[in-house]
């Protein structure tokens, strides 16, 4: 691992969703396209658009808030929309942070109908709309990591969606958690956990709605602790209940917003972490972001997510160290982490299993590949383990060699024949599998088809262009793999393109290349 | 189906990938089967109900005047059909071939099973259930993927744990070692084959080290599992006739891969549906129909090969229901629920501890009056011969003499 192509694409696979073959032909230094991809992301674009809205089934005529329907700032409120009542907006174009708390409050705000008093016919209906939305946020979010722009901020909107794990059944409080975190991904930790922790899908999933002076829930306050910022062994369980205390009154209101309920709050004093006084939930997480090991904790967990599984603590220091001072700026940890020489190290490259997201987006970036239906890429996320939006719960998914057994390796190499090749794939999802809306009957459960999909190809072809028939393969390979592919392999590949008629020898080799065990890693 | 697999092959490059699966795993060590063998030929099937199944209509307290006041309309009436058991409960109407079991004492029943701070999330408790967690810890790994783990640190294959489905669960994920997952053994076996295999190359040192060893190791296991199990599959072909349900055709690949004499000790199946939110009664008796005849079926097939008696079966859901009815003749998710045993060799018979206690609730739901973790730990204990302290994390007191 030495050529700056080399090290070019391992910033692209960990900084973003791998390379793209005209990211490569540039030519630029890894240290060039690093201060590009930072220019890149600076801009925030809000994730959203009308099949992301959900929309209560059979729900009557609601009147709209004042203000709604009338253009403010870019944004659009279709007739359509108006008419059924769902208050929903398309969000604009750029959402810059002045206007966004006004497109939160143009989400969906209706309450949903009581289940217990739905019919059969209306749970359904309800069930199949909020997996609409889901299907929405989840395709559209996936093609936003493989063509977006702002790759840094779309992956460390990734790796905040399993920091800050949170499965919700609402679609809106969902995507504008998603949306919260994506604007403040680059920011200070600080912010962004504070607005986190604002969310009322994340007050909902943990509990904080429940929690209040007469009658403490301490989820949310442990939580923050184990998993958000300290890790275990930080704290003690005095604090955790201190701390929950702190919270007592932070919940959300039917519009999905936050509120302070001033009579569920405990004024009492506190004590937490050593200190004493009349703690507010905002100035306990002060006094956890005051904490070294907050920033260790988190730097940490960056490392094993941007650079390797085994943390190495000689590496991690420094970064650490530097984050706490800096206030938490996660940008400048961010620069200092890809800037590193180790970084680039031999290491530290091909070494991370992909997770399920990070293969799609990548197969989808590298090859430009799109599909005739999205629904197909919810299936094989379901198969392989991972799915946007439902984390198995509040740790967020494992990954490593967790992401690897018998039947999802098996499937992880079928994948590009199915995507580029159309070969046939069949798998039964559990039912566990659709919990988001339960329900699911078999036939949705079951995945038999064809996948309808197209690829552009022509950058790679420009690529192998001055290359002999005989070293693409080769050529290729350096392009699509982060660790060396072994000579029989590339005989493999070699073989098999050379089986198909010459239209159709670059779409074989990259299936195949893309089938090995070794593109599993980056 | 010949022909399919002739596509898939020239299209997969997945077939040809295998070919470099390392020399030395064809020949595969086994060594670590003799460490399961230990477990005196013992096996274990989990029977996973999945979207909460409401217990107290599956074993029905029917002399119990709370039972039909909390549930007016779908409550069910003696009269319906309910099989009455011992102490003043009985099965569902539709358990007819279960009761049957229970006549010849091949049942055992346990109440209200649960754990403290129940979570009524399905995900949630199924997490929990799976992984062998408090409610408030997040477990990577599952209670029978840690019990391979730790019983057979020395194997190398899967199949050590199989789940009879297309993907995974938890429950069968230990850090070390991961239960393999096969619908049949054919279908698994056309995957994995491929006419070049005999060309194997890509030797190396056995054990893995790298990330890339991991999946070359992976994939080499699954390949020689996935042959294995094909050939022994075909030992042995039921001829008991089971339901024509998804349930019945896996119970039934398990039963034919368990008397084809595999070495594997732990079998995973689940039957889905229980989200009885609505009208209850009609879908939960479907279901419990499925799950009876399913699992008469299996002990009849199991007996013809004289495996029941060295066959435990244990039927849970991540959850019961709500004790009152809502609107809509259903229930909602609720807490603690029974969990059946079923096998030829049951040491205790019949049900085991206290019927629910329909007085004593908490906001509505009932009391746990047993830890899951301790019937974990007694099966894993007593009945696999493993160490439940080191698998579930901490010592939970033993149900003495239950397996």
């Amino acid at each position: 691992m030495t050529t700056t192509q080399q090290h070019l694409q391992h910033l692209y696979w960990r900084a973003g969703f791998g390379p793209r073959p005209e990211d490569l032909a540039s030519g630029v230094s890894p240290r060039k396209a690093l201060r590009q991809l930072l220019r890149d992301s600076e801009k925030v674009e809000l994730l959203g658009n009308p099949a992301m809205q959900y929309q209560e089934p059979l729900t009557p005529f609601v009147a709209l808030p004042s203000g709604a329907g009338t253009p403010q700032n870019g944004m659009v409120t279709t007739p359509d929309q108006t008419a059924l009542g769902s208050r929903s907006k398309q969000p604009p174009a750029d959402a810059s942070p002045a206007n966004r708390g006004e497109l939160l409050q143009g989400m969906n705000t209706l309450p949903l109908l009581r289940r217990e008093s739905m019919t059969a016919q209306q749970r359904k209906m309800q069930n199949d709309r909020i997996r609409q939305a889901f299907y929405a946020m989840n395709t559209g979010w996936l093609g936003r990591m493989a063509t977006s722009p702002a790759q840094l901020r779309e992956k460390l909107t990734f790796f905040w969606h399993g920091h800050f794990a949170c499965r919700v059944r609402r679609p809106d409080a969902a995507l504008q958690l998603n949306n919260t975190i994506r604007q403040l991904a680059l920011g200070k930790f600080g912010d962004l956990l504070l607005a986190v922790s604002k969310e009322p899908a994340m007050l909902q999933f943990l509990n904080n709605q429940q929690n209040r002076k007469q009658r403490p829930n301490e989820n949310f306050a442990r939580e923050v602790m184990e998993l958000f910022t300290m890790g275990r062994g930080n704290y003690t369980e005095k604090d955790v209940k201190e701390a929950a205390r702190a919270f007592t009154g932070w919940g959300y209101n039917g519009q999905s917003q936050f509120v302070f309920r001033a009579n569920q709050h405990d004024e009492d004093p506190k004590t937490f972490l050593g200190h004493t006084g009349n703690f507010t939930g905002e100035q306990v997480l002060r006094i956890i972001l005051e904490q070294p090991r907050t920033a260790e904790f988190i730097a940490t967990k960056m490392y094993r997510f941007f650079v390797n599984d085994t943390p190495h603590p000689a590496h991690i220091q420094p970064l650490a160290q530097a984050f706490f001072k800096s206030d938490y700026d996660i940008s400048a940890l961010v620069e200092q982490m890809f800037s590193a020489e180790w970084f680039y190290e031999a290491a530290n490259v091909g070494t991370r299993i992909k997770s399920p997201i990070e293969l799609l987006a990548g197969i989808k970036r590298t090859t430009g590949l799109q599909l005739a239906d999205s629904k197909p890429l919810i299936v094989f996320q379901k198969a392989l383990g991972q799915t946007l939006f439902e984390p198995p719960n509040v740790a967020g998914w494992p990954g490593g060699r967790n992401w690897i057994d018998s039947s999802s390796l098996l499937y992880r190499l079928q994948l590009p024949s199915v995507l580029l090749r159309n070969a046939e794939f069949q798998v039964a999802l559990k039912e566990d599998e659709n919990d988001i809306a339960p329900q699911v009957s078999k036939s949705d459960r079951t995945f038999r088809q064809q996948v309808k999909a197209t690829v552009q190809l022509a950058p790679i072809q420009a690529m192998l262009a001055k290359t002999a028939p005989n070293q693409q393969a080769a050529k290729l390979s350096e392009l699509l793999l982060q660790t060396p592919i072994r000579p029989e392999n590339l005989a493999l590949v070699q073989k098999a393109a050379d089986a198909v008629p010459a239209e159709g020898r670059l779409r074989a080799m990259v299936t195949s290349m893309l089938s090995l065990p070794e593109y599993q890693l980056m | 189906m010949a022909t399919s697999r002739r596509d898939f092959l020239k299209t997969s490059v997945l077939a040809s990938s295998l070919l470099f699966v390392p020399k030395f795993l064809h020949a595969l060590d086994r060594q670590g089967l003799q460490k399961l063998a230990d477990a005196n030929g013992r096996r274990l099937v989990v029977v996973q109900l999945g979207g909460g199944n409401d217990g107290l209509n599956t074993i029905i307290p029917f002399r119990n005047d709370l039972y039909y006041k909390a549930r007016p309309t779908l409550g069910i009436k003696e009269q319906s059909g309910i099989l009455a058991l011992d102490k003043d409960l009985g099965f569902n109407p539709a358990m007819t071939q279960l009761k049957g079991l229970y006549d010849q004492g091949h049942v055992a029943v346990l109440n209200s099973v649960g754990y403290p701070n129940p979570d009524r999330s399905h995900f949630r408790s199924m997490d929990i259930w799976q992984s062998g967690s408090a409610s408030d810890q997040y477990v990577s790994t599952g209670w029978l993927g840690r019990y391979l783990d730790s019983n057979c640190p020395a194997c190398q294959v899967p199949y050590n744990g199989l789940e009879v489905d297309d993907t995974l669960s938890l429950a069968m994920k230990g850090a070390l070692r991961k239960g393999l997952a096969l619908k049949n053994p054919e279908k698994f076996h056309q995957i994995t084959q491929n006419r070049f295999l005999a060309q194997v190359s890509g030797e190396k040192p056995a054990g893995a080290v790298s990330e890339l060893d991991y999946l070359y190791q992976t994939l080499a296991e699954t390949t020689s599992s996935a042959d294995y199990l094909y050939q022994t599959s075909k030992v042995y072909k039921s001829s008991v006739a089971y339901p024509t349900t998804e349930f019945g055709r896996n119970l039934k690949t398990t039963a034919e891969l368990i008397n084809s004499g595999i070495e594997t000790r732990v079998f995973y199946v689940s039957l889905t549906g229980f989200d009885t939110h609505v009208r209850q009664q009609e879908q939960q008796g479907k279901l419990l129909g499925d799950l009876s005849n399913g699992l008469a079926s299996f002990a009849e097939d199991l007996q013809q090969a004289r495996n029941f008696n060295d066959t435990l079966v244990v039927v849970f859901s991540e959850f019961g229901r709500r004790v009152t009815q809502n609107a809509s003749n259903g229930t909602d998710h609720g807490t603690a629920n029974n969990v059946l045993l079923l096998g030829g060799g049951l040491r205790q018979k019949g049900i085991l501890n206290n019927a629910p206690d329909l007085e004593n609730l908490l906001d509505g739901d009932l009391r746990h009056q047993l830890d899951f973790r301790s019937l974990y730990a007694s099966i894993l204990h007593d009945w696999l011969q493993a160490d439940d302290k080191a698998i579930l994390g901490q010592e939970f007191e033993r149900l003495k003499g239950l397996v």
